[in-house]
């Protein structure tokens, strides 16, 4: 499936000291991809996070695909949500928050002194657990708040991308005829889309959903679910979940994070096709957790 | 543990599996010495199995689809209930198959026989039946090292098989080459026993799967490559 965008050429990050070579070194999935060749839109290599002197996470290798949807499931504790956080520069907001390691999007460094954590966000946006509309904008302004931040646009355009957005998150139907109402008017499965759609405004690469559908019943659920199949379209998706199913449901691939004994950091234990992954893994702790065995 | 209770269902019904399998086995074992003694009262104790061996062989699979509605199975657990809904119909199967081969025995009665193509068929009979019994053996202890021997010891009853059904369409000259019935009788068993060897080394190949997880990728690929095709359409 061939990408809209030409990822050759996006220069995130202009880093003087960048290697031109980095992307062929990115570490590819084990094993490789075997359907049709797709790039690596994030690689992680030797990626250890700290909180203070804790190591929560330790040596994460991991090549995100591009146009893919990659589940990341554990029990938890064990990195998950660090992992995601460290994907666009959060987890160092946290106090005594710091990582190791490289960290590439499209084989830019994304940790680099120089590179401003603003604009790693706007490449790679978030959804978060539960829906946090900003609760006094109206729906239109919550979608186009992020674009807001980045300067001004001619209002045929922001109206534009308002549809646009709240199409691919599966939202339009609902409240194409309400958009000057509040988007705390709608409901937490509504809500959750509306978030999704605000994080699509700003055109991100990568899109980061840390238990999008945790809180939602199945209905909205479901239509998550159907969002992001559209979103993989245009872009790549990483999604925490605790719900195995829909890991099994909706992603290309699958990370099992595991912490091997208490009080070490979590790592990521086998990383590979989610088929693979919920058919016959090749650990045996990862077929404990998702046969619910674990413990 | 976590899934008890699963844990305990899945047990179950591995048990009700082998339970039937062994009873299965059982009727193998009257029908060879029906087949070697061509007493009609030994085959007729077979009589009637086909039909509760089905209505076991569904109780099962229901089972099997309980399961799968109510605990969402991935991966081992996954393989398991689908293997354990394969083996049940190659039991059923290997069942009917064995009722069969006893109604022949009792029609044929008295009927004139070839002894060449009896003490082939018998020896056919034997290698059919145990093939039968390794597969389940292999099943209940899970070894598949054992299920790589099934291969060799299927030629064998193949082999058998071809020289069977070359005796039953050649018959001899002489009177010693049995009534025309009977011979049709005994190509028919031949076919059947054929099968019931063949059932054998199939639940070997499905335990080696439900260990290995061998074949699920590429089914899982075949399923992913159909659903892109349709995405294309």
């Amino acid at each position: 499936m061939e990408s809209e965008k030409t990822k050759e050429e996006s220069k995130p990050f202009e880093d003087p000291e960048k290697k031109p070579d980095a992307r062929q070194r990115s570490v590819e999935p084990q094993p490789a991809y075997r359907g049709e060749p797709a790039a690596s839109a994030m690689v992680a290599e030797r990626l250890s996070a700290y909180y203070g002197a804790f190591k929560a996470l330790a040596d994460i290798n991991i090549s995100i695909q591009q146009n893919k949807i990659t589940a990341l499931i554990g029990p938890s504790g064990c990195g998950k949500s660090t992992f995601v956080r460290c994907l666009n520069r959060m987890h160092e907001v946290t106090p005594g928050g710091r990582i190791e390691g490289k960290l590439l999007l499209y084989g830019e460094d994304v940790c680099g002194r120089d590179v401003d954590p603003v604009q790693v966000r706007r490449k790679v946006g978030m959804v978060f657990q539960k829906p946090n509309p900003f609760p006094t904008m109206s729906i239109y302004d919550n979608v186009i708040a992020g674009l807001k931040l980045g300067g001004r646009r001619k209002s045929s355009e922001l109206s534009e991308v308002v549809e646009r957005t709240l199409r691919q998150a599966a939202l339009w139907d609902e409240v194409k005829d309400k958009l000057k109402e509040s988007g705390m008017a709608l409901s937490g499965g509504q809500q959750q889309r509306l978030c999704i759609a605000r994080t699509l405004a700003v055109e991100p690469e990568v899109v980061l959903m840390d238990e999008p559908a945790s809180a939602l019943d199945p209905v909205s659920t479901q239509k998550i679910e159907d969002a992001m199949e559209e979103l993989k379209e245009r872009y790549t998706v990483v999604i925490v979940t605790h719900n195995m199913q829909q890991a099994a449901r909706i992603s290309d691939y699958t990370g099992f994070f595991y912490i091997e004994n208490m009080g070490d950091p979590g790592r990521l234990w086998e990383f590979d096709e989610t088929s693979k992954i919920f058919s016959s893994p090749n650990r045996k702790e990862t077929e404990d957790y998702v046969t619910g065995r674990f413990g | 543990m976590p899934r008890g209770t699963f844990q305990q269902e899945l047990d179950r019904l591995v048990e009700e599996v082998v339970e039937l399998g062994r009873e299965v086995e059982s009727c193998l074992g009257t029908m060879v010495e029906a087949l070697e003694t061509h007493d009609v009262g030994i085959a007729r104790r077979v009589f009637g199995v086909d039909d509760s061996y089905k209505e076991r062989g569904a109780q099962i699979a229901e089972e099997c689809l309980i399961l799968q509605a109510r605990q969402a199975p991935v991966a081992r657990d996954l393989r398991l209930i689908y293997t354990v809904q394969a083996v049940q119909n190659h039991l059923v199967r290997a069942g009917t198959l064995c009722e069969h081969i006893c109604q022949a025995v009792a029609e044929s009665g008295d009927a004139e026989r070839d002894p060449d193509l009896e003490a082939a068929l018998l020896e056919m009979c034997r290698g059919a039946c145990n093939l039968f019994r390794q597969g389940l053996d292999i099943f209940e202890a899970r070894d598949i090292d054992r299920a790589r021997d099934l291969e060799a010891a299927d030629d064998k009853v193949d082999l058998l098989y071809s020289e069977a059904m070359s005796l039953a369409v050649n018959p001899g000259k002489d009177s010693s080459s049995g009534s025309p019935e009977w011979r049709v009788w005994a190509a028919l068993t031949v076919h059947y026993l054929e099968r019931i060897a063949d059932h054998g080394v199939s639940i070997g190949e499905r335990t080696v799967f439900l260990v290995t997880g061998e074949r699920m990728e590429s089914a899982m690929r075949l399923y992913r490559d159909q659903q892109l095709d349709h995405y294309d359409d």
